[in-house]
């Protein structure tokens, strides 16, 4: 079992339904304005914004960049207690109670997907009724990044096991993969032929970010056409 | 304070630094043994650790024998 | 409280500071301690709300503590690394520099190897590092080779000094169960000189690869990663000949210092400045090549990312660091020290202060613009430190002043006895080394010119 995530960019509009959803589902911290513009926006969900060529040949391209849950991560191999570490279905998890805040993942990572908690995460009264209680909310100091909505897997296991039956390819998607309106991201089992993400896995569109470092990142592109 | 109290605090001192090399090394072992089972890439930090022990270890040997050196070196009418 | 007694002592000027303290010194380290004191509030402060009060962000996240962490750790070098070389080239003119160099050492790790600590998101959970800690990770490297390195220097810097103490207790200077406890029984006996000997002869062998590893293992903190400018294999060595450099400048700054203070002036003598002056230039010229060596590469190779860590370092936001790091670290110590007439005291001390800034700032050019400019299209980073973080650095430097301090104020800063040692036995020493460098008499032929 592999999990991983294929983005389809001639879909994807650059909505940002996914960046908000996730946002969410996994109760990242609202930072002030005045922090945000340091730099210390929480995005689990990213949206990349290239721009290319120049007026009037201009052309924005909008990139959904979650964690790449590399098969060969640089943040696992740095970490000096074992706060983040690759899982047997390729998964990379944080261990929250066990980091440090040494941030050195952080520095490690090429793809820059991870955050840090540089105060203690608050909400505002109103959204803090939103919170979801099937994610831990994180304390200050540690660090944090996209998890493949791991909460909705383990409750997906528990779900197949009490009915006695394997995971089957719509028992549980991401909240980016949920939310998307255009359905450009695909979630499921790289390794299961029956999965959608698999056989899009081996498009002649699919691409993948920083190939050349050697990550193996199992979040694949499909460029665009056009 | 009499030199018989000197004395013992000079050996307790010693004897504190072999055991907190001691502590060193078990704490290098110990963390080896933790990187074999997490399935780390054990190579270049093995190398490390089994050059940092004997480093310890050589420097509380040689201020051993310093001190029991300079004991035995004294003059015979101390 | 009485006064110890000055016993006239043909070396009395090493022993004043400490018979003799003055009064100046008990205000100078008042004021230390109230900056530290403050610092310490800072950090708690830090502590408390979290590390939101420094200026680091994403995606520079690691900004002055690890800055300072490297800075320091790279101004050990040269203690013990120099002692160490000078001992085992047997250089005569190192005698009244060793302990000075090696008190550096022992101070300066202490403050450095703390400084990970205080960059910590959650130093309450610093025991995972020994209960969980992956030896694959280079910062567990880290700890090893400071620890190793840290106990080797105190242990280098503790054994040459037993016959001093053994000095100041027998002239009964306070407190006496200080020097009592510290001297070990030490009587000055044949014996007793041979254990030294051979103790100081193995450490000062030991202690120089660990001194090396040590700010090796620190650069592949950095070399480790994939990140461009600190993939390179030019850091291990790069590090290393950069600590030595800082490290040869702190302790001229410091020469020049207790010179005055304490009126050293027979002891550290022109010719002293005048060779470690000339060592430090090696080492500009030498960091200038390593340098040189390490940008070329990157910039011949032309990786889009290299480069646009490269442009960052010497045309853009970075610049005015960079070009004011290669003047401090090249061109004022060439200017200065390559001419006789400026290699003065004062030329030397500008130029050793241009080199420890010099140094500071390349360390700010590895750390920062590597993690500012990130692979993916991400807005450049900005870093701008906080008070919070200048605190600490003022704290840090107040915690090596406030410790040589105190450690000259029980302990003599030049070794004592092997000034004596010099006087007594070093001329004989070196005529007879270098009377057997000369070729041997020739033996007498014979007629038929063969060896009778």
């Amino acid at each position: 079992m592999k999990w991983g995530m294929v983005i389809d960019l001639q879909k994807c509009t650059g909505c940002g339904e996914c960046v908000a959803a996730c946002k969410l589902e996994n109760n990242v911290a609202i930072v002030e304005p005045k922090e945000s513009e340091m730099g210390r926006t929480m995005l689990w969900m990213d949206m990349l914004t290239v721009y290319e060529g120049e007026y009037p040949r201009l052309r924005v391209r909008q990139i959904p960049r979650p964690c790449m849950h590399c098969d060969h991560p640089p943040c696992t191999k740095v970490c000096p207690v074992r706060a983040t570490y690759k899982n047997e279905e390729g998964i990379v998890a944080q261990i929250y109670p066990q980091c440090i805040g040494c941030r050195y993942c952080m520095a490690a990572c090429p793809y820059t997907v991870k955050s840090f908690n540089w105060y203690k995460p608050e909400w505002a009264p109103g959204i803090r009724e939103t919170v979801n209680p099937d994610v831990s909310v994180r304390q200050v100091g540690v660090v944090e990044k996209c998890t493949f909505c791991v909460h909705r897997l383990q409750k997906a296991k528990e779900q197949a096991k009490s009915e006695g039956r394997n995971l089957r390819e719509g028992d549980f998607q991401t909240a980016c993969a949920g939310s998307c309106p255009a359905g450009a991201i695909v979630f499921g089992d790289l390794e299961n032929t029956s999965h959608r993400v698999n056989s899009l896995s081996h498009s002649p569109r699919a691409t993948r970010l920083l190939e050349d470092l050697g990550t193996e990142p199992k979040v694949i592109y499909l460029k665009e056409v056009d | 304070m009499n030199t018989k109290l000197i004395n013992r605090l000079q050996v307790l001192s010693i004897s504190l630094i072999w055991l907190l090399f001691t502590g060193i090394a078990v704490w290098i072992l110990n963390l080896i043994r933790e990187s074999l089972r997490l399935h780390d890439s054990p190579d270049a930090s093995l190398g490390i650790s089994l050059v940092a022990i004997p480093v310890f270890f050589t420097l509380s040997s040689v201020l051993t024998y310093v001190f029991i050196g300079l004991r035995k070196g004294r003059k015979k009418d101390v | 409280m009485e006064k110890a007694a000055a016993a006239p002592h043909p070396d009395y000027d090493l022993l004043r500071p400490i018979e003799n303290p003055g009064k100046s010194f008990y205000y100078i380290v008042a004021v230390l301690l109230v900056i530290i004191l403050y610092t310490g509030f800072v950090y708690i402060r830090q502590v408390y709300y979290g590390l939101g009060v420094t200026g680091m962000a994403q995606p520079v996240t690691w900004g002055f503590y690890i800055i300072n962490f490297v800075f320091f750790i790279g101004i050990s070098h040269a203690g013990t690394l120099i002692s160490a070389i000078l001992r085992l080239s047997k250089a005569e003119w190192r005698r009244p520099i060793t302990r000075m160099a090696e008190v550096i050492t022992a101070i300066v790790l202490a403050i450095g190897g703390l400084h990970p600590i205080l960059d910590l998101g959650r130093p309450d959970r610093m025991t995972h590092l020994f209960y969980n800690g992956r030896l694959q990770s280079p910062l567990l490297w880290d700890i090893v080779s400071i620890t190793a390195y840290f106990t080797a220097s105190t242990v280098y810097l503790f054994i040459p000094m037993i016959p001093d103490i053994a000095i100041l207790r027998d002239r009964g200077v306070k407190p006496r169960w200080l020097y009592e406890f510290l001297s070990w029984g030490w009587q000055g006996t044949e014996q007793q000189h041979k254990v030294l000997d051979r103790a100081m002869n193995i450490l000062m062998v030991v202690v120089i690869p660990i001194a090396i590893s040590v700010h090796t293992i620190i650069s592949y903190i950095f070399a480790m990663t994939v990140q461009p400018g600190w993939h390179s294999t030019i850091f291990g060595p790069y590090f290393v000949v950069g600590a030595i450099f800082s490290g040869i400048a702190a302790i001229l700054v410091l020469m020049i210092v207790f010179r005055k203070v304490f009126h050293l002036e027979r002891y550290l003598k022109l010719i002293h400045f005048n060779y470690l002056s000339v060592l430090l230039l090696v080492m500009s010229l030498l960091w200038f090549y390593f340098t040189f060596s390490e940008y070329l590469t990157g910039f011949y190779g032309h990786e889009p990312n290299e480069m646009r860590v490269f442009w960052y370092k010497f045309s853009g936001a970075y610049a005015p660091y960079f070009w004011t790091m290669v003047t401090c670290n090249f061109l004022v110590p060439l200017i200065l020290l390559s001419n006789r007439k400026t290699r003065t005291i004062p030329g030397i001390l500008i130029a050793s202060i241009s080199v420890i800034i010099g140094m500071w700032l390349e360390r700010l050019i590895i750390v920062v613009p590597s993690l500012a400019n990130p692979r993916l299209p991400y807005p450049t980073g900005v870093y701008i430190p906080s008070l919070t973080e200048w605190t600490m650095f003022l704290g840090g430097v107040s915690v090596f002043i406030l410790g040589y301090m105190m450690f000259a104020r029980f302990f003599p800063v030049i070794s004592i006895w092997e000034i004596q040692e010099g006087r007594q036995e070093s001329a004989k020493a070196v005529t007879e080394r270098i009377t057997s460098y000369m070729p041997d008499p020739q033996p007498r032929y014979t007629g038929s010119m063969e060896i009778e």
